[in-house]
C-alpha cells in the first residue's frame, strides 16, 4: 500500500522515516533528510548503550555436568531475559541496597538432574524466575520458539545434576555483549555506490561481480557517463534492527534515542547551561540513575517515551510531546543541517 | 588458595562509561586553545565516536563556526576531544549548547516520526486482517 506521507507530515523538514517491513522480531525502515553522523549515532548507540538484563552473577551449588561452572555461567549470561520497561529496574551501582534486592536485580534459580537413561536437555525454561522484582515480565527467559523450550542451557546423562542461582543485573552492551538489545543492526546507504565511499576490488568487472543489494530498488541507478558529483552526500540510510528478543524493535530504537538525549542533555548541564533543567538533575552519573531517568525527562525534557508508545499524536497538530513545548523552543525543524 | 578475582573480570567494569565524580572527573571541560582565536577544546569523558562524530559534523554546518573537529586519541581511552572555533560572533561554548539543544529536537522528531509510522503500519495489518486478507 502507498502512502503520501508528505500530506500528513506537519514535519516534513526534519528527520523522515519510511518502514519497509517489520515483525515481533525486526524492523526495516529507511531514515532520511539526515546526515551521516546523525543516522550512524543512532546505529551505534541502538548496538551498545541500550540498557537490558541479564544474568550477570552465578552462584553454583551442584554441577556434575560435563561443563565447566564458568562454560555454564557464560552460556546463562547470554539468554535473553525480558526487558521490556527497563526503566523499573534501578542499576545495582545507583540502588541504595548493599549488594542486590528486588529493584536492582531479577533472581533466577535452576534446578536439573537426569535419572532415565535419555540425555535430558536443559533449557531456558527451566529457570525459576523468582517474585521479588518490580514487575512480572522483567527478567523472564526470552522463548520464542513453538515448543516453549527458550535457549539450551547443557545436557544431562544419567545421574549428573546442575544446581545454580543467578543473578541478573541491568547493564548496556558497552560493558558486555550479552547486555545487547539487537543482534544485529543493517546499515546501508548509497547502494549503487555513487558517492565513491566503497572502492570495490574485482577481477574483471565490478558490476558483474558485486551484485546489487534489495536497497538498489529505492534509489535511482547512475546513469550512462553520469559525471561524478563532487557536493554530494549521503542523506538517505536503510537500517535493519533485529531484536535478540528482550525488548521489542520499535522501542530498541525509541531507547537508542532516548540514551543520545541523555548523552545531550548531560553535555548541556555540564557546560552550565540550566534552563529546562532541574537543579534536582545532578550531572551524568550514569546512563540513567537511580531515579530511572526521571530527574530529567519530567522537566523541561517531555520525551513522547514515557509513556510507551501510547500517545502518538499523529493526527493533527497534537503533538503535545514535541520538542517544541519545552524551554528550548526549537521547533526541530530549525535545526539547519 | 583463594581466587577471589578471576583473571579476566576488569578493574573497573564502568570504566568505558562512568564518569567517577568521586576522584573530580567532570563529563565535559573546556579548555580554551591559545594558538588561535575564539577557539576552545572540549574535553568529554568517557564518552566515544557516538558523540563526537555526531557534534564534530552539526558544528561544521553551523554558518558561525570557522572550524571544528574530534579526536578519540587512542582507542583504549575512552576520552573524545573536541577542537572548536566561532567567528567571535558567539563563544565556542555557547555554540556548542545550541546544537546540543538540536540535535536533542531533532532526535525527538525521529522519535515522533518513527511512532507515527509505525502505528500506521500497525493499523493497516490490522485493517487487512478484518477484511480477510483482501
Ligand atoms: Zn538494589
Amino acid at each position: 500500500m502507498e502512502y503520501d506521507t508528505m500530506m500528513m507530515d506537519g514535519e516534513s523538514l526534519g528527520p523522515s522515516v519510511k518502514i519497509s517491513a517489520a515483525d515481533d522480531a525486526y524492523v526495516n525502515f529507511q531514515l532520511s533528510n539526515v546526515d551521516l553522523s546523525f543516522a550512524n549515532s543512532l546505529r551505534r548507540v541502538m548496538l551498545a548503550e541500550v540498557p537490558t538484563v541479564a544474568i550477570d552473577l552465578v552462584e553454583v551449588e551442584i554441577n556434575t555436568s560435563v561443563l565447566a561452572d564458568e562454560f555454564v555461567a557464560h552460556r546463562l549470561g547470554l539468554i535473553p531475559l525480558d526487558s521490556r520497561e527497563i526503566d523499573q529496574l534501578n542499576y545495582t551501582r545507583d540502588c541504595d541496597c548493599d549488594q542486590s534486592c528486588g529493584k536492582c536485580t531479577v533472581v533466577l534459580t535452576l534446578h536439573a538432574k537426569c535419572t532415565g537413561d535419555d540425555v535430558m536437555k536443559v533449557y531456558a525454561r527451566d529457570l525459576i524466575v523468582g517474585i521479588d522484582r518490580p514487575n512480572n515480565h522483567i527478567g523472564n527467559p526470552v522463548i520464542t520458539d513453538p515448543d516453549g523450550l527458550g535457549s539450551l542451557i547443557c545436557k544431562l546423562r544419567k545421574g549428573q545434576e546442575i544446581k545454580l542461582s543467578c543473578i541478573a543485573k541491568k547493564g548496556i552492551a558497552k560493558e558486555h555483549a550479552k547486555w545487547s538489545p539487537t543482534s544485529a543492526v543493517g546499515f546501508e546507504y548509497d547502494p549503487h555506490n555513487k558517492l565513491h565511499h566503497l572502492d570495490l576490488w574485482y577481477e574483471a568487472d565490478a558490476a558483474e561481480e558485486w551484485p546489487a543489494s534489495k536497497n538498489a530498488n529505492f534509489e535511482e541507478p547512475p546513469a550512462e557517463g553520469e559525471p561524478f558529483d563532487y557536493d554530494a552526500v549521503p542523506s538517505k540510510f536503510y537500517f535493519e534492527v533485529e531484536s535478540a528478543g528482550n525488548i521489542e524493535p520499535d522501542n530498541i530504537i525509541h531507547e537508542g534515542i532516548k540514551e543520545i538525549q541523555k548523552k545531550l542533555a548531560g553535555l548541556i548541564h555540564g557546560l552550565g547551561e540550566n534552563d529546562g533543567m532541574d537543579a534536582g538533575y545532578d550531572g551524568p552519573r550514569s546512563p540513567d540513575g537511580m531515579d530511572g531517568g526521571a530527574g530529567w525527562q519530567d522537566q523541561g525534557f517531555t520525551t513522547p517515551y514515557g509513556n510507551t508508545g501510547g500517545t502518538t499524536a499523529w493526527g493533527g497538530g497534537g503533538a503535545a510531546t514535541a520538542y517544541g513545548t519545552t524551554p528550548y523552543g526549537n521547533s526541530g525543524s530549525g535545526g539547519g543541517w | 588458595m583463594s581466587n577471589n578475582k578471576h583473571f579476566n573480570e576488569p578493574d573497573d567494569p564502568f570504566e568505558l562509561f562512568l564518569v567517577n565524580e568521586g576522584d573530580g572527573e567532570k563529563k565535559i571541560t573546556e579548555k580554551p586553545f591559545a594558538g588561535t582565536s575564539n577557539t576552545s577544546d572540549f574535553i568529554l569523558l568517557k564518552e566515544d565516536h557516538t558523540l563526537g562524530n555526531l557534534l564534530a559534523e552539526h558544528l561544521k554546518q553551523e554558518p558561525r563556526v570557522l572550524m571544528a573537529g574530534y579526536k578519540v586519541g587512542h582507542p583504549n581511552v575512552p576520552e573524545v576531544l573536541i577542537r572548536l572555533q566561532t567567528d567571535g560572533t558567539i563563544s565556542p561554548r555557547e555554540i556548542l549548547i545550541d546544537v546540543c539543544k538540536q540535535l536533542i529536537a531533532s532526535y525527538g522528531q525521529l522519535g515522533r516520526e518513527f511512532t507515527r509510522e509505525y502505528e500506521l503500519r500497525r493499523m493497516v495489518a490490522a485493517g487487512e486482517q478484518e477484511n480477510g486478507g483482501r
